[in-house]
């Protein structure tokens, strides 16, 4: 009895503790302005979740502290001055890629933790879960490196993207590769092949290059869709080859172009161009581990700014050392790239509302009309259609090449600058060889 | 024709592979039924060893093979001591609860220690060699990927011999079969799980380090591999090694067949749509023995 | 009279976290419940019947999608789509087990495996469900509390409110429901076929039978958890619904609470979720953020309970607390 008198005073003690715990929001001016960051740090997608957080933890720095020549937003100066120099903290919560943590995580964000703006959660697929119940909060939530098209597309009010879709991106490959005979390229191509992976990311991709293929007047020898975690694809890379594509439209993670590079080693294959979607040539690891096999030379594939070119602005470099700081040295992947693009520009329209209040950020994000010197990435600038993505969000198509190094091939104008002539067909793997004993 | 003969020659090389990662398994439970959630974790801690090691030391995986198989044999006796001993006092589903827990620990720990960047062996003999192949009646055969099966069969030759004509495999099977009748002839079963454990998670660890020289080496690498590995032992036949082998073949040749002919994301569904077909008719697996 | 308090905190719980607006808690509560639930279904294959099932989630996956293609292209209300998932998932469980319930032991448990690793392609390719792409469940909107608790449909805030109460709703039902199975005759032939099934056989009991029995309560049990998902979270994607911790949390609540004892999921789902949300929201946040080391401690905790507690912490001496302020003579703790 004793012991269940004891249970009760505690339980009674620890409901009314909670109602006076942290995260109930102070009245008067706001010193910080908490950021939601909710990310898949553990689980299927870490690997990308890791470079959100450094790309959030890059712009958090960016913003906290003075940069006098960093000609980005909220670079000069510390904190937000439209708030009185309030500092920018983010709240970070892993939801291990699982899409009941997502949603419950986003709720405490939101209840508990009483942030102003949610970004996350990065994969298409969570973000869609947790869109109605931000949506039902009513506070400004946004996922910049999310490329499906139906985020937007839902009729959510409070649902920011920057980044490009799914539909702009692969439409820019196709269209490069629409434009290329007219540029020197090659005009017999008039086959292709559709390699992808099963989940939502892969599939968005797969209905868009189907669509565009049949459009463009491409007859399709294969489609094939493969589960992710494949221990082998020979057999899918043995279908391929009978096929014979001009033309191989990829869409896979990391982990399985590997083995997919694998097995067309070992059957001696190599499609005459390969293009791709995001996935395997987003990642900067993958990139970094093709450079003594020259594996992926050839590659090409749709990148938000022009590498070669950009990394020439100073703002690009001097954000990337700040990057390296919390990336343990690895450079800004295209995916890092566009988050922190996105949450810049977060931070500018906290600034220019001068409130943290859901209404006066809305009607701050909806105004954004920022120019693209501002930017260390190449859209044309940040407009939002009715639908709250940015119209402006383009990008380039670039090539990987010998140097392993990624180079712009389209828009002409820009592949001009760069000066770089597309490598075609790919090269053979006994090429790849001589050319990576260097 | 060729397309058939060459996918069969494919699943061949594969199946030796799985049979690798599924030899160790076919010890721990196989043969002593403990049910190890975290199995392909010490498969993935023997890739970054094999990683580690080539990175900082310039060892070959064919080489570190040995002094990783020692120090995870070590960790395989001390996880069935500190943990599953005690566990094995309660309900069979606690040891599985605990093997659950183990899973989360290891995977990441490594995560914390190396994040889940995808990371490769570049030099390595078997990478060196990684497009070499020879070619028998117009059918390819991987030279990498044979070197990676030959070890395959002689572990499972040794383990064979081990269990099935030492004193100490068959101490070991008489444990599994019958703990009690095995304590009553003077053997300890706390003994035999320990070394058990022991040789299974040094030979999984094992087949780490040689898949390494094929895969990336990343913390959740271990899961696809491990599944394959429970349906592997399973249709052998619990207390068969030459069942796991054969089993591991019949595996490989199932998924890569299917690959070539159906929607390739069914293949794994087809394995194991096929272990429960087999299992309808032979319901101890291939050439189980309990 | 532990009765009592037990269902008044359940009760009430939610109220101040409804005044002081942090829901979260509320939804704690929502995945305490729902897991608890999954776990009492879980057990009675699982605990009582003593087969290792570690595929569960198909059924999950099967009630979710029934209950959402019979809300999104029939127009079902939630509950009557909750009915459809249960007997579309029932048929579907008695069809498929009865083949393998020819394998024993853990011949058995791969087969469970293999069912769930058959399902992941076919939600993930099969255009009928959308595949990967998923299916998202409308929310008309501006509706209020009582029509959310008729409908599972919530606009706006009173979500986390109304999802809490659906969830204990169904999770009394259930453990009622497990209890009248505990208690009858089905609740022995299983600990039969469980204790020792050629001993079953030889007095007449079809175990074969018995296990499908089993199996197929717990289909119901997770169909019945599938519906309230899908209406919760608003959108079914298979990589979702199959995911492998639908298989291993409600066993592992189960497990931790004891197995086959009627109360031990509760208990197992009570000590594990708010621990791992603790954790989750403490560790894996701030300065340690991506580097798992929540999940580190949550596995050092489950080895932790399994090696110190291997029966389950209901093997505590909880029926000698109880006895102390109960009037009659303790009624007998159901053996696991």
């Amino acid at each position: 009895m004793r012991n269940l008198r004891i249970i009760a005073a505690v339980a009674v003690l620890s409901f009314v503790a909670i109602q006076w715990s942290p995260g109930a929001r102070a009245a008067g001016p706001i010193t910080e302005v908490l950021i939601g960051e909710l990310l898949p740090l553990t689980g299927n997608f870490a690997s990308l979740g890791q470079q959100y957080l450094w790309a959030g933890q890059t712009v958090e720095d960016i913003v906290n502290n003075d940069y006098p020549d960093l000609s980005v937003p909220l670079g000069p100066g510390k904190g937000f001055p439209g708030l009185g120099g309030a500092k920018m903290t983010l709240v970070v919560r892993d939801d291990q890629s699982r899409g009941e943590q997502a949603r419950t995580l986003a709720e405490q964000l939101i209840t508990v933790n009483k942030v102003h703006w949610l970004n996350g959660e990065g994969t298409s697929g969570n973000t869609s879960i947790i869109q109605p119940l931000v949506e039902s909060y009513g506070i400004p939530m946004s996922c910049h490196p999310c490329a499906s098209p139906t985020l937007t597309e839902k009729g959510f009010k409070w649902f920011y993207r920057t980044g490009p879709n799914d539909g702009t991106m692969v439409a820019s490959v196709f269209q490069f590769l629409r434009e290329w005979p007219s540029h020197g390229g090659p005009s017999d191509l008039k086959t292709i092949a559709l390699f992808t992976c099963d989940n939502l990311f892969c599939q968005d991709n797969r209905k868009i290059a189907l669509e565009l293929s049949e459009k463009g007047g491409y007859k399709i020898v294969a489609d094939l869709t493969t589960k992710t975690g494949a221990t082998t694809l020979a057999s899918e890379v043995q279908r391929l080859q009978a096929a014979n594509p001009d033309v191989l439209f990829l869409v896979q993670y990391p982990a399985e172009t590997t083995v997919f590079q694998a097995d067309l080693k070992r059957a001696n294959y190599m499609p005459k161009v390969i293009a791709t979607s995001n996935g395997a040539y987003s990642d900067q690891t993958w990139l970094t581990a093709q450079k003594p096999s020259a594996g992926a030379a050839g590659w090409l594939g749709r990148d938000p700014t022009a590498i070669d070119l950009a990394s020439k602005k100073p703002a690009w470099k001097k954000v990337n050392e700040i990057y390296k700081k919390y990336s343990r040295g690895q450079d800004m992947g295209e995916l890092a790239m566009r988050e922190i693009t996105g949450m810049l520009w977060m931070a500018d329209t906290i600034n220019r509302a001068k409130s943290v209040d859901p209404a006066a950020l809305a009607k701050a994000a909806n105004e954004t009309d920022m120019k693209p010197d501002m930017m260390i990435i190449d859209y044309k600038g940040i407009k939002f259609d009715k639908n709250r993505q940015n119209e402006l969000a383009t990008g380039v198509v670039t090539q990987i090449g010998w140097d392993d190094e990624k180079h712009t091939i389209w828009p002409w104008d820009l592949a001009t600058q760069a000066g770089f002539k597309p490598i075609y067909p790919s090269p053979s793997w006994q090429e790849r060889e001589s050319r990576s004993k260097k | 024709m060729t397309l058939f003969l060459q996918a069969v020659a494919d699943g061949l090389q594969m199946g030796l592979l799985y049979a690798l990662v599924a030899v160790g398994l076919a010890i721990i439970w196989g043969l002593m039924e403990m049910i190890n959630f975290a199995h392909g974790e010490f498969m993935m801690l023997g890739m970054f060893g094999a990683w580690g090691l080539s990175v900082w030391l310039g060892w070959d995986p064919l080489i570190s093979m040995v002094p990783i198989a020692v120090v995870m044999y070590g960790l395989g006796v001390l996880v069935y001591r500190l943990l599953m001993q005690r566990v094995q006092r309660g309900e069979v589903f606690t040891q599985i609860f605990a093997t659950v827990g183990l899973f989360f620990f290891i995977q990441n720990g490594v995560v914390a220690l190396f994040t889940s960047d995808y990371r490769f062996v570049d030099k390595s003999l078997l990478t060196g060699l990684s497009g070499v192949n020879l070619t028998v009646g117009g059918i390819r055969i991987g030279v990498p990927l044979l070197v990676g099966g030959l070890i395959a069969l002689g572990l499972f030759l040794m383990l064979y011999l081990l269990i099935d004509r030492t004193d100490f495999g068959l101490a070991l099977q008489a444990t599994a079969e019958d703990r009690d009748a095995a304590m009553l002839v003077g053997i300890r079963p706390q003994r035999m799980y320990a070394v058990a454990w022991g040789l299974g998670t040094a030979l999984v660890a094992v087949a780490g380090v040689i898949l390494a020289n094929f895969f990336s080496v990343y913390p959740q690498a271990g899961l696809s591999f491990t599944v394959l590995a429970y349906a592997i032992v399973a249709l052998g036949g619990f207390g068969s090694v030459l069942g796991t082998l054969l089993a591991a073949l019949l595996v490989g040749v199932v998924q890569s067949v299917t690959a070539a002919y159906l929607p390739p994301a069914f293949k794994d569904a087809f394995v194991f749509g096929s272990y429960i077909l087999i299992g309808l008719f032979r319901p101890q697996g291939l050439f189980g023995r309990f | 009279m532990a009765w009592v308090v037990a269902a008044l905190v359940a009760l009430l719980y939610p109220i101040p976290f409804e005044r002081s607006g942090q829901i979260y808690y509320e939804t704690v509560g929502f995945l305490v419940l729902l897991n608890a639930m999954l776990g009492i279904g879980w057990n009675i294959i699982g605990g009582w019947a003593g087969q290792f099932d570690f595929g569960p989630s198909i059924f999950l996956a099967i009630g979710a999608y029934a209950a959402a293609l019979l809300s999104i292209h029939l127009g079902w209300n939630a509950w009557l789509a909750l009915l459809g998932a249960v007997v579309v998932s029932v048929a579907l469980c008695a069809a498929l087990t009865y083949p393998v319930t020819r394998l024993r032991g853990h011949y058995f448990a791969i087969a469970t495996v293999a069912m769930w690793m058959i399902a992941q392609p076919i939600g993930a390719t099969w255009r009928f469900i959308n595949g990967s792409q998923g299916l998202f469940i409308p929310v008309a909107p501006g509706a209020g509390f009582v029509h959310g608790m008729l409908t599972m449909e919530f606009a706006g805030r009173g979500k986390g409110l109304g999802f809490y109460y659906l969830s204990l709703g169904l999770f009394v039902l259930t453990l009622l429901g497990a209890r009248a199975v505990e208690r009858s005759k089905l609740g022995f032939y299983f600990r039969a076929v469980r204790d020792d099934q050629d001993g079953a056989e030889a007095i007449g009991i079809d175990s074969r039978l018995y296990k499908v029995i089993a199996r197929c309560l717990m289909a119901a049990v997770f169909a019945a958890g599938g519906t309230l998902y899908g209406f919760w979270a608003l959108a079914v994607f298979p990589d979702q619904v199959l995911d492998v911790n639908w298989n291993i949390l409600p066993m592992m609540a189960a497990v931790v609470g004891g197995l086959g004892r009627l109360w031990g999921p509760a208990l197992g789902a009570i000590v594990l979720i708010p621990i791992s949300q603790v954790m989750t929201t403490t560790l894996g946040s701030g300065p340690l953020a991506g580097r798992g080391i929540d999940l580190i401690i949550y596995g050092a905790v489950i080895m932790l309970i399994a090696g110190w507690r291997p029966n389950g912490l209901l093997s505590l001496p909880w029926a000698a607390w109880a006895a102390r302020f109960r009037a009659r003579a303790p009624a007998p703790v159901a053996k696991g």
